[in-house]
C-alpha cells in the first residue's frame, strides 16, 4: 500500500484494495489510488507490472479477487462492462481493434451510447427519431474526425489504416461515447512523433474540455510532460504517486522502474 | 436482386460481381421460361421449384442473421426448422396426437413461440461464453430435437409423420376455395406442347405467394436491421466482442436477439414447408438442411442478406437440378453427386472468392452515411480476410 492515496476530494475513479491473482501470481496487489476530476493521470510501471489487468479490472473485464471500484461514487466492482461504461468509464485496448467490413465512419459509430437505433424495436416502431438521432451522431463523428485530422480516413475500410491512424480513430471513437473518464491503455505505442503530439494535443484539449484521462504509457517524455500526477505501479501494488518532478526523483522509482540516473 | 434494392442501382453502378450474379440470374430465368414454354418444365413443378427456393432462402436468412451478422455458430438450423414445421403441423393436421384442427395461423404462431422459448433455452447458458459454447450446445440441440420427434410417438407421430395437413389458406375467405374456383386453362405457345394450369397449378400458385410473401417481408426487416445502428453493434461483436463491451454494448443482449431472430425465421421456413408439402415426418430433421444453409450463407457471403438469397436458390437448383440426371445413365447415384457438387462449389468459392459471391459491404450503407463519399472505392477490400469459422480467441 502506498501512502495518501484515497483521501481525493472529488474522485471520478477511486479503486481501494484491489487484488486479482492469475494461479497464484498476483497480478494486482492490493492496490489503491483515485483519479481525480478533471486530471490526467498517468499510470507507469514496468512491463508486468499489472497495468492493463488494473485497466482490466476496473472497466470489468476481470472480476477482482477482492476490494472495489467506485465510479463518481458508485461502487461498480463486479460489473459488466456495459454497465460500467453506463456509469462513464469507456476504456481502450493496448493492441489496437479492427473492425472488420466497417468503413472508418462507421466504426466511429458505434461510439455513441443509448443509441434509439440500438432497439430493434425502436427500429421500425420509432424510425423517425432513430434517424434523427443517427444524423446528429453522424455529424459528431464528422466533427470529431476532422478535429482530429483524419477526416480523410472517413471512408476508408477500418482494417485498411495504420497502426497509428487506428489510435487517433480509437480516441476518436471513445469520445463519442461521451466518457467522464477515459481509460488509455498505451495510446502513443508504435505511434511516430508528429502523430504522437498530434494525440497528446488532442487529449490535453478534451481534458479542458472537460473529460479526465488515466493513461497508461511507456514513452516517459510523453508522460511526463501529458500528465498530473502520475500513479507508480510494480508488481501489482502503487509503488508511489506524485507529479511529475516527485516521481521522477523517488529512488524506489527509479530502483524499479526508470532505471539509471535521472 | 437490384430490383429489390430499388431503382437506384443502375447497372453501371454495379459491382463485378453483382453484374455477373445479375447475368446468371437473367441466363437461368430465361432458360427457365424456355423450359416452361416449350412444356419441358411443368408449371406445377416450376411453382413448387420457386416455394422451395423461397424456404431456403428464409432459412439462410435466418442462418445469416446469426452467423453472418453476429458470428453465432449455430449447428441447429434443422432443429429450429424443424420445430416450425412440426410446431405448425402438430397444431393443424387431421392426424396430429396432440391438438389438430386449428387454423394454420394459430399453427403458425405456436411454432413461433415454441421456437423462440427453445431460442432462448440455448442461448442463456451458452451465449455469455464463447462462440464455440453456442456450436457444441446447437450440435447437440438439433440431435435432441430430431430424436424427441422420432421417439416420443405420443406427442409426434414418431416415423409415421403427420398427415392431413390443410393448405396454409384453408378456411380463409376467398383465398381456400380460390384453387376450386379458378377455370382450368390451356395455354397454347408452342404449337404441340400446350400448358396446362389446373387446380393444382392454382393451388401451388397460392403457396409461392405465401413464401414470398415471407421471404419479401423477412428481407426487408432484416435489410433495415442489418444497417441500422442496431446491426452495427452485432457487425462490431462479430469483428471484435470485447471493443462492444467496453463501448458499453450490452452484447449478451444483442447476441441473444440476434439468435432469437434468426431462429424465428428459420421456423417460419418450416411452417411454410409443413403448409406447402402437406406431409412432415422425422427425415425432414435431418441435419443436412443444417449443412445446405450453411453452404448457401458461406457462398452468398457471410453478412449478406442478398448473398443468403442468392445461395439459397443455387442449393435449390443443385438439390432439384440433380433430379433430372436420374435420366441420364450415369456410373454413380445422383445423391452422392450432388454433395460431391455442393463440394466442389465451396471449395471453389473458398479458393477464389473466401468472402462470398456478394459479401455485404455494398449493402451495409446506411443512408446517412452515405452523402459525401458512400461505397470506398474498392468494395471488397474490407474484408480481405474474412473468418472462416470457429471463434478467434
Ligand atoms: N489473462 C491473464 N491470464 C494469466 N496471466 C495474466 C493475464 N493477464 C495478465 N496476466 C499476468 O499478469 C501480469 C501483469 O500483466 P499486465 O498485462 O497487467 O502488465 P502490464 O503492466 O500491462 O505490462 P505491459 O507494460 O507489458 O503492457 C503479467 O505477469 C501477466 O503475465
Ligand atoms: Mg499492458
Amino acid at each position: 500500500m502506498s501512502e495518501g492515496a484515497l483521501p481525493k476530494q472529488d474522485a471520478v475513479l477511486r479503486v481501494d484494495d484491489l487484488q486479482k491473482s492469475f494461479g497464484g501470481l498476483a497480478a494486482t496487489d492490493h492496490a489503491s489510488f483515485a483519479v481525480e476530476r478533471g486530471t490526467i493521470t498517468g499510470l507507469i510501471g514496468p512491463n508486468g507490472a499489472g497495468k492493463s489487468t488494473l485497466f482490466n479490472l476496473i472497466s470489468g473485464f476481470y472480476e477482482p479477487d477482492g476490494g472495489t471500484v467506485e465510479v463518481n461514487e458508485t461502487d461498480v466492482t463486479g460489473m459488466e462492462p456495459y454497465q460500467v461504461a453506463d456509469h462513464g468509464l469507456i476504456r481502450t485496448f493496448q493492441t489496437p481493434r479492427k473492425l472488420e467490413g466497417m468503413t472508418v465512419r462507421e466504426a466511429m459509430l458505434v461510439g455513441p451510447r443509448n443509441q434509439p437505433g440500438e432497439s430493434f424495436v425502436k427500429l421500425f416502431a420509432a424510425p423517425g427519431t432513430v434517424a434523427e438521432r443517427e444524423s446528429t451522431n453522424l455529424a459528431e463523428a464528422e466533427r470529431i474526425l476532422e478535429e482530429f485530422e483524419i477526416d480523410h480516413l472517413a471512408t476508408q475500410p477500418a482494417t485498411d489504416i495504420s497502426g497509428g491512424q487506428m489510435k487517433l480513430v480509437e480516441l476518436a471513437r471513445a469520445m463519442l461515447a461521451e466518457p467522464e473518464v477515459l481509460l488509455l491503455d498505451e495510446p502513443v505505442a508504435g505511434v511516430n512523433p508528429t502523430l504522437a503530439k498530434k494525440l497528446k494535443d488532442q487529449i490535453r484539449r478534451l481534458n479542458e474540455q472537460g473529460t479526465t484521462f488515466l493513461l497508461i504509457e511507456h514513452d516517459m517524455e510523453f508522460v511526463m510532460d501529458l500528465a498530473d500526477p502520475i500513479v507508480v505501479l510494480d508488481q501489482g501494488s502503487v509503488l508511489t504517486e506524485g507529479s511529475p518532478e516527485e516521481v521522477r526523483s523517488d529512488d524506489r522509482v527509479i530502483d524499479a522502474y526508470l532505471g539509471g540516473g535521472t | 436482386m437490384s430490383l429489390l434494392d430499388g431503382a437506384r442501382g443502375s447497372l453501371t453502378e454495379l459491382s463485378r460481381p453483382e453484374r455477373w450474379v445479375l447475368g446468371v440470374s437473367a441466363a437461368f430465368a430465361l432458360f427457365l421460361l424456355a423450359a416452361l414454354l416449350t412444356g419441358a418444365l411443368g408449371p406445377t413443378y416450376f411453382l413448387f421449384l420457386v416455394g422451395l427456393a423461397g424456404m431456403y432462402a428464409l432459412l439462410s436468412f435466418g442462418l445469416n442473421a446469426q452467423w453472418g451478422f453476429t458470428g453465432l455458430i449455430n449447428f441447429s438450423v434443422a432443429a429450429f426448422f424443424g420445430i416450425g414445421a412440426y410446431g405448425s403441423a402438430l397444431m393443424t393436421a387431421d392426424s396430429s396426437p396432440i391438438a389438430g384442427g386449428f387454423n394454420p395461423l394459430v399453427g403458425l404462431v405456436v411454432a413461433l413461440v415454441v421456437a423462440f422459448v427453445l431460442a432462448l433455452l440455448i442461448g442463456i447458458p451458452t451465449l455469455r461464453l464463447r462462440a464455440d459454447y453456442l456450436a457444441i450446445a446447437s450440435l447437440g440441440l438439433a440431435e435432441v430435437v430430431r430424436l424427441i420427434v422420432l421417439n416420443e410417438r405420443w406427442l409426434t407421430n414418431g416415423s409415421a409423420g403427420l398427415r392431413g395437413i390443410p393448405s396454409f389458406f384453408q378456411g380463409w375467405p376467398v383465398l381456400s376455395t380460390f384453387p376450386e374456383a379458378m377455370p382450368g386453362l390451356r395455354l397454347v405457345v408452342i404449337p404441340g406442347s400446350p400448358i396446362l394450369l389446373e387446380t393444382s397449378f392454382w393451388q401451388s400458385l397460392l403457396n409461392v405467394m405465401l413464401v414470398l410473401t415471407f421471404a419479401g417481408v423477412t428481407y426487408l426487416v432484416l435489410r433495415r436491421a442489418h444497417r441500422s445502428p442496431w446491426g452495427r453493434v452485432l457487425r462490431t461483436i462479430r469483428s471484435d466482442e470485447d471493443l462492444a463491451r467496453a463501448l458499453g454494448k450490452n452484447t449478451y443482449s444483442f447476441k441473444m436477439q440476434s439468435f432469437i431472430l434468426g431462429s424465428l425465421i428459420m421456423a417460419l421456413a418450416g411452417v411454410f414447408y409443413t403448409h406447402l408439402n402437406l406431409y412432415v415426418g422425422p427425415g425432414d430433421l435431418d441435419p443436412i438442411t443444417t449443412f445446405y444453409a450453411w453452404v448457401a450463407v458461406i457462398l452468398g457471403g457471410s453478412g449478406s442478406n442478398r448473398g443468403a438469397l442468392f445461395g439459397g436458390i443455387v442449393i435449390v437448383t443443385i438439390r432439384e437440378g440433380t433430379r433430372f440426371l436420374n435420366d441420364v445413365a450415369l456410373p454413380i447415384d445422383p445423391a452422392p453427386l450432388r454433395l460431391l457438387l455442393i463440394g466442389v462449389v465451396i471449395v471453389a468459392v473458398m479458393r477464389y472468392r473466401p468472402q462470398g459471391i456478394l459479401p455485404p459491404q455494398r449493402e451495409l450503407i446506411w443512408p446517412s452515411a452515405v452523402d459525401g463519399g458512400g461505397t470506398p472505392e474498392t468494395p471488397d477490400s474490407g474484408v480481405r480476410e474474412q473468418k472462416g469459422g470457429g471463434s478467434n480467441e
